[in-house]
């Protein structure tokens, strides 16, 4: 069924050929008139098709030669000036032709596609050729002793400006078989030369070989890597499979050693394991079939994440930087506390067997830290062996975790002001030297060290959510052997603990001094739960410490009915902020980043940076302390501020207080999963990743090198 | 190890929680765009009004090969019938820009309607702005999505495997739209949730 529109738009094609010929040709052309009208179903059939836009033809040779070497025939596509045909993949929109052979004497193998070019319409890319072409195909004759080859092809194709129209044809050939060699018209032989020059070569012969192909779920970015030379300039690449990479043109980075080529893709699309691509520079095309693809990130499942790994950090160089970085987090205001009162209680230990005991106490308290530290990790690997896309810090990205972690510390600090003198229980986190109490203040130790990542943790931690489930928790257990090790080592050595002061009343007074570093801590975590879940969060938060502290109050009582009325009020008072804390967490709104820094937006940045601009990416939390020293001191001062203006730079503040999957993968694709990480990508094209510990001067170096 | 309990349990509800969150974007799994658009009798649509229901979308330009393909043997008609009379709503869209291939004004629309025997559960839905083209991010004619009662988008693509536009390759073709209701309906998982559209560029 054809319709006008299509109709008119032939005539009016169909006159201006008839001018532009000879008067010989009218009577042809007149042919090809009253064929062009006939119903696109009804398929023509003859040596030569004369259809709409595009005229098909043979390219074989005039005669076969007798003896059966392999050769190359072809299909001659001529089309239109501004009209297209297609690709082996077509793109976002349009078909590729098929092609369906039947002989009896030659046997016709797949199509050889010679190299495309994007042709973009409208908002659509579609991968083709304009003008003319030739699809290719191997022969080979089959039969000894026929003297005529007859070939048939069946096509169906799809010629398209912006408006698309199919075909289908037979195409019928018959040709004697005679002599030696392949007798071609010559003008034939050299549009099947110069389409063969224009086939994908081998990728043994390209100047460059894939390093990585890299498949980002959370960006659904495909970057493709390539090193080697750089001798035929900056190359482009076309998918074969047009169901997973999308069809727009790649983004191109140059790179010390070769190319970066950043590919969308399509959502949704289930992920192959291998994918091909032909890819083409400076009229040359080499062909990457197979090519297997590596998920960034920890949601891509355990399988295919040890490629990920950097290669140059050999594991025990990370098992050091862990066990460095734990233990620099005796140091953190959170820890510190913590430990110095539980180290202080320990040597107040004195007399027959003391040594002993410390020696008892050391061992349970670096059991405690090693165990929840294992037992974080089975959590953290189980998740990713699970798919959930997760990082360390995850504990303090729970609303519940972060209040039950404030109420903790209120009571501590309570009960180290003096304020309360607490039951047995409470007090063992802390206080009394016993070796259950001793493990107990590692589990709380790791517990609040998780905000604190410090130098040396990053890359460490980072490389653990990418290796194996056994290299990973060695990586968690180093951690831990840095945390405990400082703590052990001053209550199992004499030596050591003998550089300590003796015990007096000096240490009544200490103890009350540290209920303030912890206060500071309870107001921080009370800002973090503001941060996760809102306004409301303050407030909940600070209700409860009220609630349980007038129920400690109340606890000192003698009378029975006042005690158990403080039971209900405090398992009142903690269903009810639990139940507060839900709705809250439901009707948060993200934190609004104030105007110079704007939220963490993937196709915003890649945008940014395919124009040219230099980005810079600060992956933070509100409950990460480094993070937010950093910045204050440095990246929210006047100077950084103008530092940025001046060279442009799009600055992106990746807030990752809460759970956030694209935030998560991002950081995956640079090996990391904890903050704070400073990105910096030049406008020139790169990428640089700044130490953990900010200063101006490394802000000022980013400007001047560039 | 209670620490660890609550530790878990509440991570695992936040990341429920906050998967739900998520932006709309037409992604199958994730929940559909919403869109507010005038059919040619007049009548006004939204996904609000679907809520509760399956939905099919399906983009639409008479002029398309490959639309013909569907409609002149009767393929899409025969869907939406069959489709229709089990509860599920269908939806047809014109996102052709005013002046462009496959536009028309209201009372045509409906004129093209009778004429292509539509058996959609509302006369054409009129997008010349491509609005809600645009934030499903249809690309072809026909482009097919499926959304579910709740509001989330369980297919989006191609019709069917075969992206010939002759008509005689449909029987032989797995239809993907078909296959996908067939399972949701039967209260199953759609296996294959997202596949390349075939057919003409949506003329925006």
């Amino acid at each position: 069924m054809r319709i006008g529109l299509m109709q008119q738009g032939s005539l009016v094609h169909l006159t201006t050929r008839v001018v532009g010929l000879a008067i010989t040709f009218v009577i042809a052309c007149t042919t090809i008139f009253a064929e062009a009208k006939t119903d696109f179903s009804e398929s023509q059939s003859a040596e030569v098709i004369e259809a709409d836009h595009v005229r098909i033809r043979w390219l074989v040779p005039e005669q076969f030669a007798e003896n059966p070497t392999g050769k190359t025939i072809g299909l001659y596509f001529e089309v239109d000036p501004e009209w297209h045909v297609y690709w082996q993949n077509a793109g976002d929109s349009g078909a590729a032709p098929r092609f369906a052979f039947n002989s009896e004497q030659l046997a016709v193998g797949d199509p050889q596609w010679p190299r495309p070019k994007r042709l973009p319409i409208a908002h659509l890319t579609n991968i083709g050729y304009e003008g003319n072409v030739a699809y290719l195909f191997p022969a080979q004759l089959t039969t000894n002793g026929a003297d005529r080859v007859t070939l048939t092809a069946d096509l169906e194709w799809l010629v398209c400006k912006e408006d698309c129209i199919p075909g289908f044809a037979t195409l019928t050939l018959e040709r004697p078989i005679a002599g030696d060699e392949d007798q071609w018209a010559a003008a034939d032989a050299e549009i099947i030369a110069h389409f063969q020059a224009r086939l994908p070569q081998p990728k043994e012969s390209a100047p460059w070989q894939i390093d990585s192909l890299t498949f980002n779920a959370a960006s659904a970015e495909l970057l493709m890597t390539l090193r080697g030379s750089k001798e035929h300039g900056a190359p482009t690449a076309y998918p074969l499979d047009g169901n997973f990479v999308s069809a727009a043109e790649p983004g191109v980075t140059e790179m010390a050693d070769g190319y970066q080529l950043r590919f969308n893709t399509a959502s949704g699309v289930a992920t192959p394991e291998q994918t091909d691509f032909i890819i083409v520079a400076d009229d040359n095309a080499w062909a990457f079939s197979d090519t297997p693809l590596v998920l960034s990130g920890i949601a891509s499942g355990v399988t295919s994440t040890p490629s990920v790994a950097p290669a140059n950090q050999s594991l025990i160089v990370l098992i050091f930087f862990a066990f460095i970085g734990g233990i620099i987090l005796n140091l953190m205001p959170c820890v510190f506390p913590v430990l110095s009162i539980k180290l202080f209680s320990l040597i107040q230990t004195s007399g027959q067997g003391a040594a002993a005991h410390r020696v008892r106490e050391g061992m349970m308290y670096t059991a405690g830290v090693l165990a929840t530290f294992a037992a974080l990790g089975g959590i953290f690997l189980a998740l990713r062996a699970g798919g959930s896309a997760i990082g360390w810090g995850f504990q303090l990205q729970s609303p519940v975790v972060v209040m039950a972690l404030a109420l903790l510390f209120w009571l501590m600090a309570l009960s180290f002001i003096g304020a309360f003198e607490f039951g047995h229980s409470l007090m063992n986190l802390a206080g009394k030297a016993n070796s259950r109490s001793s493990f107990a203040t590692g589990v709380l130790a790791v517990f609040v060290a998780a905000p604190c990542t410090g130098p040396f943790m990053g890359a460490a931690l980072g490389a653990s959510a990418t290796l194996p489930a056994p290299q990973a928790m060695a990586i968690f257990l180093g951690l831990g052997a840095g945390l405990a090790a400082p703590f052990l080592l001053l209550a199992i050595s004499p030596r050591l603990s003998s550089f300590l002061p003796k015990p007096g009343a000096w240490m009544e007074t200490l103890r009350q001094f540290l209920a303030f570093p912890l206060f500071a801590t309870v107001i921080w975590l009370l800002w973090v739960l503001g941060k996760l879940v809102g306004d409301d969060g303050w407030l909940i938060g600070a209700s409860l410490l009220l609630v349980v502290s007038l129920v400690i109050w109340l606890l000192r009582s003698n009378r029975i009915t006042i005690k158990a009325s403080a039971g209900v009020l405090v398992f009142l008072a903690v269903v009810v902020s639990l139940q507060q804390l839900q709705e809250a967490e439901t009707s948060a709104v993200p934190v609004a980043s104030n105007s110079a820094w704007q939220a963490f937006d993937a196709q915003k940045i890649a945008a940014a940076r395919q124009s040219g601009q230099a980005v810079f990416i600060d992956y933070t939390a509100a409950w990460c302390i480094t993070c937010q020293v950093n910045k204050k001191l440095v990246l929210d001062t006047d100077e950084a501020s103008t530092l940025f203006e001046q060279h442009d730079v799009l600055r992106i503040r990746a807030d990752w207080t809460r759970y956030d999957e694209s935030i998560t993968e991002a950081l995956a694709a640079l090996n990391r999963n904890s903050v704070p990480v400073y990105v910096f990508y030049p406008a020139g094209g790169g990428q640089e990743v700044l130490p953990q510990i900010l200063t101006l001067d490394l802000i000022r170096e980013l400007f001047s090198k560039s | 190890m209670k620490t660890l309990k609550v530790l878990l349990g509440s991570f695992t509800a936040s990341l429920v929680l906050l998967s739900a969150l998520v932006s709309a974007s037409a992604v199958p799994g994730k929940p559909a765009p919403d869109f507010s658009v005038k059919d040619a009798a007049g009548k006004t649509h939204t996904l609000a009004d679907y809520k509760g229901e399956w939905l099919v979308l399906e983009w639409f330009n008479k002029d398309c090969p490959y639309v013909r393909k569907h409609y002149g043997s009767n393929n899409m008609q025969s869907l939406q019938e069959k489709y229709t009379a089990q509860d599920v709503k269908w939806l047809t869209i014109i996102s052709s820009a005013k002046g462009k291939q496959g536009y028309h004004e209201p009372a045509e629309a409906l004129e093209v309607g009778k004429a292509h025997n539509l058996a959609a559960s509302a006369p054409f839905l009129l997008d010349p702005s491509g609005t809600m083209g645009k934030a499903y991010d249809a690309k072809t004619t026909p482009h097919m999505y499926i959304i579910n009662p709740e509001g989330v988008l369980v297919y989006a693509g191609a019709i069917d495997d075969n992206d010939s536009a002759n008509p005689a390759v449909i029987p032989d073709s797995k239809n993907y739209v078909a296959a996908a209701l067939d399972e949701v309906l039967a209260g199953k998982e759609v296996s294959t949730a997202a596949t390349r559209p075939y057919g003409c560029t949506i003329k925006y």
